[in-house]
């Protein structure tokens, strides 16, 4: 037994083989529902939800009719995407006794995840989809939105990065003399039989689900806690992948999410065309890269994207209790904004969907999508590369000068 | 790996999210003398990984394993 929990339970897993896994389930989840993961259309509708609950009337709200808003977020497999993953990732903190009340030192983060989270989850509206469906799981649909998502959100965190470095937003980190003494480590552990209480009530209400034939919701709630298990396990961020090639010339997370999309894609064009499937396409329009901008700069500022903030707020990091606030404002600020300040006639609508395997067929669509993971995959490697070159560099002279 | 020697420096990152404990780290690191040794405190999950990876990437080495301590990590690392 011992050698079983120990790798599952008291390390995290490979990032390359959760991808990997997270690819194939989510192609597998289309192929079944004909929808695809993703969590921030959800989010709106919990917006409006919210809003409808203080009175507000929202039924003349176009963007409301866009993302069918209907029933509760209880009703809507979407919705249960969104439950489960959160579940999944508190189940699996807790079974591996890893849940901590974690409060930051430098206040400053809560503003900045505020901010951070409001202009997130804005941009991600905006462009139809988070680092999701207009990225991992956007790209294996072949909405062309994605790959314009893609270089917008890198521009983003490009300069989040740079704001990341900046004195005034870092903060100063509290560097004692000497050695301290770490926290006291409690001896009862409780927290993996909480994890497997709720495991147990969880795959009791999946089960009702099927049972009383409601599929969807179903499929959604086991899905859900999958990508769940797996984004916390997995410590998936994409936040991380884009702005640690920039801060650090860190690479791991970035080519783990291109080989999972690259699965994700071939799996995908495969269950299309013996399924006779209709891929999800979304407009491609300035609006899709406004809002891949201001996503990728919003992450940045929070330090986590609409997934990422997920796990992280079940570990017991409070600094994403705002984060996910500010996500859900942006997103309903948004779909205010759609038509009510001219957002869709000025950014959406010159623009048009466009979808690979219409354009191109599927034997074109997969092979250009490939051919463009590949060129994002070596920019990845070359990135990494020059920061360590130039880092050896800086060493050298610095030596030198001493 | 050396036995345990009493640290120079104490950075304490405890609440503090990535992608700060690296760059904290890092930073640390860089305004030491060669031959110091920092003992990092930190509890953001992400930083389990990251911090030894990057420290190790960025020539650093460390004087002894990481210690799990409940639901943080300590690092010894040589400056």
């Amino acid at each position: 037994m011992k050698n079983f929990i120990q790798p599952v339970f008291q390390r995290y897993w490979n990032p390359y083989v959760v991808l990997l896994i997270a690819g194939i389930l989510s192609a597998l989840y289309f192929g079944l529902t004909s929808t695809v993961w993703a969590v921030t259309g959800e989010f709106t509708r919990l917006g409006g939800d919210i809003l409808k609950l203080f009175g507000v009337d929202i039924s003349g709200w176009e963007y409301y009719d866009m993302v069918h808003l209907k029933g509760t977020t209880w009703s809507r497999p979407d919705g249960w995407i969104v439950w489960g993953m959160f579940i999944g990732a508190l189940m699996m903190v807790l079974l591996s006794n890893n849940f901590k009340i974690r409060l930051p030192q430098q206040k400053r983060r809560y503003v900045q995840g505020l901010v951070g989270g409001i202009i997130a989850g804005f941009g991600a509206r905006l462009a139809l989809g988070c680092n999701l469906a207009a990225f991992f799981t956007g790209v294996p649909q072949f909405s062309f939105h994605s790959w314009i998502f893609i270089v917008a959100t890198g521009v983003g965190t490009f300069f989040g990065a740079k704001l990341t470095k900046m004195r005034w937003w870092k903060g100063k980190p509290t560097l004692t003399r000497g050695t301290a003494k770490p926290s006291k480590v409690k001896k009862r552990i409780i927290q993996p039989y909480v994890g497997v209480v709720i495991a147990i009530v969880y795959l009791g209400l999946t089960i009702y689900f099927f049972v009383t034939g409601q599929k969807l919701l179903g499929l959604g709630a086991l899905f859900g806690l999958a990508f769940g298990i797996l984004i916390e396990r997995g410590q998936i961020c994409f936040t991380s992948a884009f702005r640690d090639l920039f801060l650090v010339g860190r690479s791991v997370m970035a080519k783990a999410i291109i080989i999972g999309m690259a699965v994700s894609s071939v799996i995908t064009v495969i269950i299309i065309s013996v399924y006779d499937l209709t891929p999800i396409t979304q407009i491609a329009a300035l609006s899709t890269f406004v809002g891949g901008v201001l996503f990728g700069l919003g992450i940045v500022m929070a330090s986590g994207c609409e997934t990422g903030m997920m796990y992280r707020l079940m570990e017991g990091q409070v600094l994403f209790l705002p984060v996910f606030a500010g996500n859900i404002i942006g997103a309903t600020f948004l779909a205010y904004a759609w038509d009510h300040l001219g957002i869709y006639d000025v950014l959406v609508k010159s623009g048009t969907k466009i979808n690979l395997m219409d354009s191109f067929g599927p034997v074109g669509a997969i092979l250009a999508t490939l051919a463009m993971l590949g060129v994002l995959y070596a920019l990845t490697v070359y990135r990494e590369k020059r920061y360590h070159r130039q880092l050896a560099m800086k060493r050298g002279v610095n030596q030198h000068a001493s | 790996m050396q036995a345990n020697k009493e640290a120079d420096f104490t950075l304490d990152l405890r609440g503090e999210s990535c992608p700060y404990p690296v760059i904290y780290t890092l930073e640390a690191l860089e305004g030491m003398n060669k031959g110091e040794l920092l003992q990092v405190i930190t509890d953001c999950p992400g930083s389990f990984r990251n911090v030894p990876e990057e420290a190790i990437a960025h020539g650093y080495t460390f004087a002894q394993d990481p210690i799990k301590n409940g639901q943080e990590y300590l690092f010894y690392i040589n400056a």
